[in-house]
C-alpha cells in the first residue's frame, strides 16, 4: 500500500445477551425450553434426559450407546426401514449424544416440517421396536467402530488418556460407547431392560430451538405429552475422582509422530476458580499466539498445533496439554511443554487476559447465532445443572478476572511435576530417551489388536 | 489452518428469509456487488439480526494451478500469508483479531484458497486492513526462516492428517486413479514432503505475483453492515492496491468418463478391508452434474441409501458405506463410493453387491420416494450452510469465484427441486455406470 493507513482501532462491541427461553411443563411432567429465533428455519430439537452413563451395568457398559443407536431403527407403528424412510422424507435428520452426564436425542428439520417430524422424533425415543437383529448389528458395529478408534493414534491417546486420569474404578476412566468387553455382553433383552428403565418424562427436557411457523408448545403437548412410564428409574450421577500419577507410552512401532497428552484432574463450571482458569488455558494453550503454540509451532515447527483443554464434567473434569509431534522432536517438545506450563515466574499478563475476556465475547454471538447453537449450549447446562442465564453469567464473571487471579487458580489446578502423561508413538524409539529426561517410571504398552 | 479433506460435498447451513411451499423453500438472501477499479469482486449480504460480521476472501487459486514438482505449494503458501506483511508482524494477523474476538482461518483445496475470519462489527476496519496488508505487501515481509518454520507446520499437518492415520492415503490414491499425472486434479492439495522441500522463496514470489491479485479475488463481507457501508469500507482499505492482470486458469478440457475399469490394490496397518471406487464425473455446474449428485445421495448418503439398506442392514457385509460426488470446476468432478468390510468379507464381494445396486438403479431410476428424500435432505443441509453470516460468506465466495454469480446461492434449493427421475437415469447411464468405475482396494496388512 503506497499510502499508509493507521491501523484501525477496534469500535467497542454492542450488547449481546444469550437468548432467553420459554419455559412450560407438558402433561407428563416433560420440561420445555423454547427459543424463538426469527430467520432460524432448521429447527433443532433436543430431548436430555437426565440419565448419568454410570446407569449402566459394569459388565454391560455400552447398553445405553447401543439403545440410543438403534432408537431410530423402526418402532412399533413403523418397522425399520419404513421409520428412516418417513423421517428423511421430511428433511429430518436424527441424531444422538452420550456424555457422561446424560443422554440427548436430537433433531434437525426445516421448520415447515416440524410438526410431522417431532411426531416421529417422539416416536423414537418413547416407543421404538429395539429389535433382535438391528440391536446386535449395532453391538457388532460398535466393535467395529472400536476397532477403528485403537487403529487411530489420537483416538489412542484420549482412551489411553482418560483411562489413567480417572480413578479406575470411575466410569468416566472407560470410554462412552463402552469397551470391547462390555459390548460384548450387551443383548436385546439388555437393550429394552435399559430403555424400559431410563426412559421415561420424568427429570427429562426437550428443547426446542428455531422460527416456529405455530405454537411449538402446543406441539411438543401433541407429541410428547402422552409419554408415561411408572417403572422410570433414576439415578444418580457418579463423581469421578483422580487416578494416580502415571506416565504411559503406547506402542506403535513405525509411527512417524507420536501423539502426547499430558494433563491431570480438573474442576468443573461451578467451581469458583472456573473463569479464571477459562482464562488462563486459553492464554497457556487456546489462542493461536498461545504460550505452548507460539513456541511449539510457529517458532520451532514441531506440530501443526498444540492446545491445551480443560473439559469439565458435571463434577470435577480432566485438563491436558495435547498435540502432535514427529518422532525425533517429541523428547525436545515434552521438555519444553514441561518448562512452558510453569507460570510462577512468569504469571499471566492483563495482556493476556485482555485477549482471552475480548475473544469469547467476541466469539460468542457467533457461537450462539444458529438454533443448532443455542439448543446445543441450553441442552448442555440442562445436564450440568447450570441456569438458563449461564452464558450471560459466566461472560461477566470471565471480565472480572484479574491477572493474579487467573494465574493463581492455574497454579491451584496445574501442578506441572505431578501430570500424568500419555505418548503414542514408536517405542523403540521413545521409550529410552523419555525414562532419561524426567519419566523414570514410564509404563511401555502395545496398542491393542 | 485446515486443509479441508472433504469427500462428503453435502453439508453446511444460515439464515433464510422466504417462503416454503411443499418442498420448495425459496430463499431470498439479499447480494449486493460491487467491483473495484483494480478489479476487487466485493459482495455485500446484510443481516442485523446479531452484532456480527463474516468476512471472507476467496482467491481463485488452489492446488489445481500448482506445477510440475510443486505440489502442495498452493496450501504451504496460505500458511506463509499469516507470516506478517508490511505492517503485521509474524503471527499477528490471527493474534490481533483473536484479540478482537474473531474465529479466524483459511482453507486450500483444489480449486480455491480462501481467508476468513468473524467477528464483531466494530473489528470490520480492522479485519479489512489486515487482509489488504497482506494482499498489498506480503513480500515485504517474506524471510527464508518464516518460510522454513511454516514448511515444518505443514509437513507435520500431512504427518498428522495423512501419514498417522489409517487409510490416510486414500485420497491420493483416488486422484492417482482418476485423472492422468499431469492433469490439474491428479494431485492432492496436501502434495508430497519432496515437494514441499523443494520449495524456495522465489517460488512464493512469483506464486503472490501471479494469484494474489485483486482482480483474482472476491471479498464477501457478510452481517451487520448495509452495502453502501461494506463497498466503502472495502475501498478504503483495498483501493489503492495496484491492478494487475487476472492469471490464465489450467486448460483442463472436460475428460470421458473412465473405461478399462482401472484398479488399484494396497495393504497398511487398517482394522478393516475396504473397498473405494471412483468415477470421472462432469464438473460442477455443468450439465448432469446435480442430477450425479442426487444419485451418488441416492446410492450412498444416510439411512435409507441404497448402499446403507443393502450392506449395512440387509446382509451386514460392510461396517460403514457412503457416496457422495465431490464438486470440481476444471472440466471434471470426482464421484466416490466406499464400503468398509466386516469380518469374514472381501472387499470384491462389497464391490460385486455395489455394481449390482447401481445396476439396479440405472435399470429402473429412483423411486418417487428416494428422489423426494434426497432434495429433502440437500434442502435442510443447504439451509444449514446458508444460516449462519460465516458459511454465508463462503457460499457466496464460492458461487462469484467458481460460476460467476452468487446469487446462485438463493436459487440452488429450486435448481435441484427441478431435477426428475428421467435426469438422474439420463445422467447416470452417461456417467455413471459400473464399468466406467476405477477400484481401490485397501486391505489389512498381515504381520
Amino acid at each position: 500500500m503506497s499510502d499508509l493507513l493507521p491501523r484501525p482501532e477496534i469500535a467497542p462491541a454492542a450488547v449481546w445477551t444469550f437468548p432467553a427461553p420459554t419455559r412450560a411443563r407438558l402433561s407428563n411432567g416433560v420440561e420445555l425450553m423454547v427459543f424463538e429465533l426469527p430467520g432460524q428455519h432448521v429447527v433443532s430439537a433436543h430431548l436430555v434426559l437426565d440419565v448419568p452413563l454410570n446407569a449402566e451395568g459394569r459388565d454391560i457398559e455400552g447398553v445405553a450407546t447401543i439403545c440410543a443407536r438403534t432408537l431410530d431403527e423402526g418402532t412399533l407403528r413403523h418397522d425399520g426401514d419404513e421409520f428412516a424412510e418417513l423421517l428423511e422424507t421430511e428433511g429430518a435428520g436424527f441424531g444422538i449424544d452420550l456424555s457422561l452426564s446424560g443422554l440427548q436425542a436430537i433433531l434437525d428439520v426445516p421448520a415447515s416440517h416440524l410438526d410431522r417430524a417431532l411426531e416421529l422424533f417422539a416416536e423414537a425415543v418413547s416407543e421404538p421396536s429395539l429389535a433382535d437383529r438391528d440391536v446386535n448389528r449395532h453391538v457388532q458395529l460398535r466393535l467395529a467402530e472400536i476397532e477403528q478408534a485403537q487403529a487411530n493414534s489420537a483416538q489412542i491417546a484420549s482412551i489411553a488418556f482418560r483411562g489413567a486420569v480417572f480413578e479406575e474404578s470411575r466410569r468416566a476412566a472407560r470410554m462412552n460407547g463402552g469397551e470391547p468387553e462390555t459390548v460384548r455382553q450387551v443383548t436385546p433383552e439388555s437393550v429394552a431392560a435399559f430403555h424400559h428403565d431410563h426412559f421415561g418424562p420424568e427429570d427429562t427436557t426437550l428443547v426446542l430451538a428455531g422460527d416456529f411457523p405455530s405454537d411449538p408448545i402446543e406441539a411438543a403437548e401433541r407429541c410428547f405429552g402422552s409419554w408415561r412410564n411408572d417403572a422410570q428409574r433414576r439415578v444418580v450421577a457418579e463423581e469421578p475422582a483422580a487416578g494416580a500419577r502415571r506416565t504411559v507410552l503406547v506402542d506403535r512401532p513405525g509411527a512417524v509422530q507420536a501423539d502426547v497428552r499430558l494433563g491431570g484432574f480438573g474442576i468443573d463450571r461451578l467451581d469458583p476458580r472456573w473463569s479464571a482458569v477459562s482464562i488462563a488455558s486459553y492464554a497457556m494453550g487456546g489462542a493461536f499466539l498461545s504460550r505452548l503454540n507460539a513456541v511449539l509451532r510457529e517458532e520451532k515447527g514441531f506440530t501443526y498445533g498444540v492446545r491445551m483443554n480443560f473439559g469439565p464434567l458435571r463434577t470435577g473434569g480432566s485438563f491436558a496439554v495435547q498435540g502432535s509431534f514427529r518422532t525425533d522432536v517429541v523428547v525436545e517438545a515434552l521438555a519444553i511443554t514441561r518448562e512452558l506450563i510453569k507460570v510462577d515466574d512468569v504469571p499471566f499478563t492483563s495482556q493476556e487476559v485482555d485477549d482471552a475476556v475480548a475473544f469469547f465475547t467476541g466469539v460468542s454471538p457467533l457461537r450462539y447465532a444458529t438454533a443448532e447453537g443455542v439448543a446445543d449450549q441450553a441442552a448442555t447446562q440442562v445436564l450440568a445443572g447450570l441456569p438458563d442465564d449461564y452464558v450471560d453469567r459466566s461472560l461477566a464473571l470471565l471480565r472480572s478476572v484479574t491477572p493474579e487471579a487467573a494465574s493463581e487458580a492455574y497454579r491451584s489446578v496445574v501442578h506441572p511435576d505431578d501430570l500424568t502423561l500419555v505418548v503414542v508413538g514408536d517405542a523403540e524409539q521413545l521409550a529410552d530417551p523419555l525414562r532419561a529426561t524426567g519419566f523414570p517410571d514410564l509404563e511401555v504398552r502395545a496398542a491393542a489388536d | 489452518m485446515t486443509q479441508p479433506q472433504r469427500l462428503a460435498r453435502f453439508g453446511r447451513c444460515a439464515v433464510m428469509w422466504g417462503m416454503t411451499q411443499g418442498a420448495l423453500t425459496r430463499l431470498a438472501y439479499p447480494i449486493a456487488q460491487h467491483t473495484l477499479e483494480n478489479g476487487l469482486r466485493v459482495i455485500s449480504s446484510p443481516d442485523h439480526i446479531a452484532p456480527s460480521i463474516a468476512i471472507n476472501i476467496w482467491y481463485d487459486v488452489g492446488s489445481r494451478d500448482e506445477e510440475e514438482g510443486r505440489t502442495g505449494f498452493a496450501h504451504l503458501f496460505e500458511h506463509v500469508m499469516f507470516q506478517g506483511s508490511a505492517h503485521v508482524a509474524s503471527g499477528q494477523h490471527i493474534a490481533l483479531l483473536q484479540a478482537a474476538g474473531a474465529v479466524v482461518n483459511a482453507t486450500t483445496w483444489f480449486d480455491r484458497t480462501n481467508y476468513f475470519e468473524t467477528l464483531p462489527t466494530g473489528g470490520l476496519d480492522l479485519a479489512l486492513w489486515l487482509e489488504a496488508d497482506r494482499m498489498g505487501t506480503l513480500l515485504d515481509a517474506l524471510t527464508q526462516e518464516n518460510l522454513d518454520n511454516q514448511r515444518e507446520v505443514v509437513k507435520e499437518e500431512k504427518r498428522q492428517r495423512y501419514d498417522n492415520v489409517p487409510y490416510g492415503d486414500v485420497m491420493e490414491l483416488l486422484n492417482t486413479l482418476t485423472f492422468p499425472p499431469d492433469h490439474p486434479y491428479g494431485h492432492t492439495t496436501i502434495g508430497s514432503m519432496e515437494d514441499l522441500d523443494a520449495a524456495t522463496l522465489e517460488d512464493v514470489h512469483a506464486f503472490f505475483r501471479r494469484h494474489y491479485v485483486p482482480s483474482n479475488a472476491v471479498l464477501s463481507i457478510v452481517g451487520d453492515a448495509e452495502p453502501d457501508d461494506a463497498f466503502g469500507r472495502a475501498e478504503t482499505y483495498f483501493g489503492n492496491l495496484p491492478a494487475d492482470a487476472q492469471p490464465t486458469k489450467p486448460q483442463a478440457g472436460p475428460l470421458e468418463p473412465l473405461s478399462g475399469v482401472p484398479r488399484t490394490e494396497t495393504s497398511g496397518k487398517v482394522p478393516a478391508d475396504a473397498l473405494y471406487l471412483t468415477w470421472r464425473i462432469p464438473a460442477r455446474g455443468a450439465p448432469h452434474f446435480d442430477a450425479l449428485d442426487l444419485a451418488f445421495s441416492i446410492l450412498g448418503h444416510g439411512q435409507t441409501s441404497r448402499l446403507h439398506k443393502q450392506l449395512i442392514r440387509r446382509t451386514e457385509h460392510a461396517e460403514s458405506t457412503g457416496a457422495s460426488t465431490m464438486g470440481l470446476i476444471g472440466g471434471n468432478s470426482f464421484g466416490f463410493s466406499y464400503a468398509r468390510a466386516r469380518d469374514g468379507f472381501s472387499p470384491e464381494q462389497l464391490e460385486q453387491e455395489t455394481v449390482e445396486l447401481i445396476d439396479e438403479l440405472i435399470r429402473d431410476g429412483p423411486t418417487e420416494d428416494e428422489l423426494q428424500r434426497a432434495k429433502a435432505q440437500f434442502e435442510r443441509h443447504w439451509l444449514h450452510e446458508l444460516a449462519r453470516v460465516d458459511s454465508r460468506a463462503d457460499a457466496l465466495g464460492e458461487y462469484a469465484t467458481l460460476h460467476g454469480d452468487p446469487h446462485l446461492i438463493n436459487s440452488r434449493i429450486a435448481e435441484i427441486t427441478a431435477i426428475n427421475n428421467q435426469d438422474v437415469q439420463t445422467a447416470m447411464e452417461q456417467w455413471f455406470r459400473p464399468e466406467q468405475r476405477a477400484a481401490l482396494i485397501y486391505r489389512q496388512e498381515q504381520s
